[in-house]
């Protein structure tokens, strides 16, 4: 959910943008749409499903959240004529090859669910388990393949809520922001038609 | 007139259609994020 602002200031430049420039808002026609929500179904009943969080185990989480994530890097390929969908897919690259040479979730270290101040106790959690029902696993940075990729920056202590995010998250987040400042350009027409092309 | 009707509907099943694109393409851009993404939600 934490990635959601950068689609909302995403539509609010890229209208801004429009509308400063009197031109139309055009949201890309994006292909293969039914692919996302077929691969994003498994992750949704598994990480976001209050309910789901507590019944799926490890392996099948892991299973899951591969699977889905591959099937996402599809989807951007076959909408790679649009350019944002390069810095998405990169980003989903990045975060799938972490999560895969680690087992099958995103790796975390006991420091930095330290540094970004957790509000469930860290001592309670064994290396190897999966945190909070989510999308991570904690292991010890030096136990971590492709540690620079995983979940290790957090924001400045000083701002009021804080999470862990990945280096393929800020791609995400940078090719979402992107693709809606698109939007609202100059050449958002074309835009629109190239997604079929 | 006939014709004239005709045209307005076709102008609105086009918009509508657009309308129906629009939030299809937002729609699998918040999934593709909130699928591709792995950030580790936490808090103070």
């Amino acid at each position: 959910m934490v990635l959601l602002p950068a689609v909302l200031l995403g539509l609010i430049a890229g209208a801004i943008r429009a509308s400063i420039g009197k031109r139309a808002f055009i949201i890309p026609d994006l292909a293969e749409v039914w692919l996302v929500i077929v691969a994003f179904i498994p992750q949704w009943v598994i990480f976001f499903l209050p309910l789901g969080q507590g019944w799926a185990s490890d392996e099948i989480a892991a299973a899951a959240l591969v699977i889905s994530q591959g099937l996402l890097l599809l989807f951007a390929w076959l909408n790679r004529t649009l350019i944002a969908f390069w810095v998405l897919g990169l980003g989903l690259t990045l975060n799938l090859l972490v999560i895969g040479a680690n087992g099958g979730l995103m790796p975390i270290s006991p420091e930095t669910l330290q540094r970004a101040e957790i509000d469930f106790p860290a001592e309670e959690l064994q290396l190897g388990e999966r945190v909070g029902g989510l999308k991570n696993v904690l292991l010890l940075a030096e136990q971590t393949r492709f540690e620079w990729l995983a979940d290790r920056f957090v924001l400045p202590n000083e701002l009021p809520f804080n999470f862990a995010y990945s280096a393929g998250d800020v791609f995400i987040a940078v090719g979402a922001f992107w693709l809606l400042w698109a939007c609202g350009g100059p050449k958002a027409e074309k835009l629109g038609l190239a997604a079929r092309t | 007139m006939k014709s004239k009707l005709f045209n307005i509907s076709l102008k609105t099943s086009y918009i509508n259609q657009q309308h129906v694109r629009a939030a299809l393409g937002l729609g699998a851009l918040v999934l593709f994020v909130l699928g591709a993404g792995a950030p580790a939600v936490m808090g103070h």
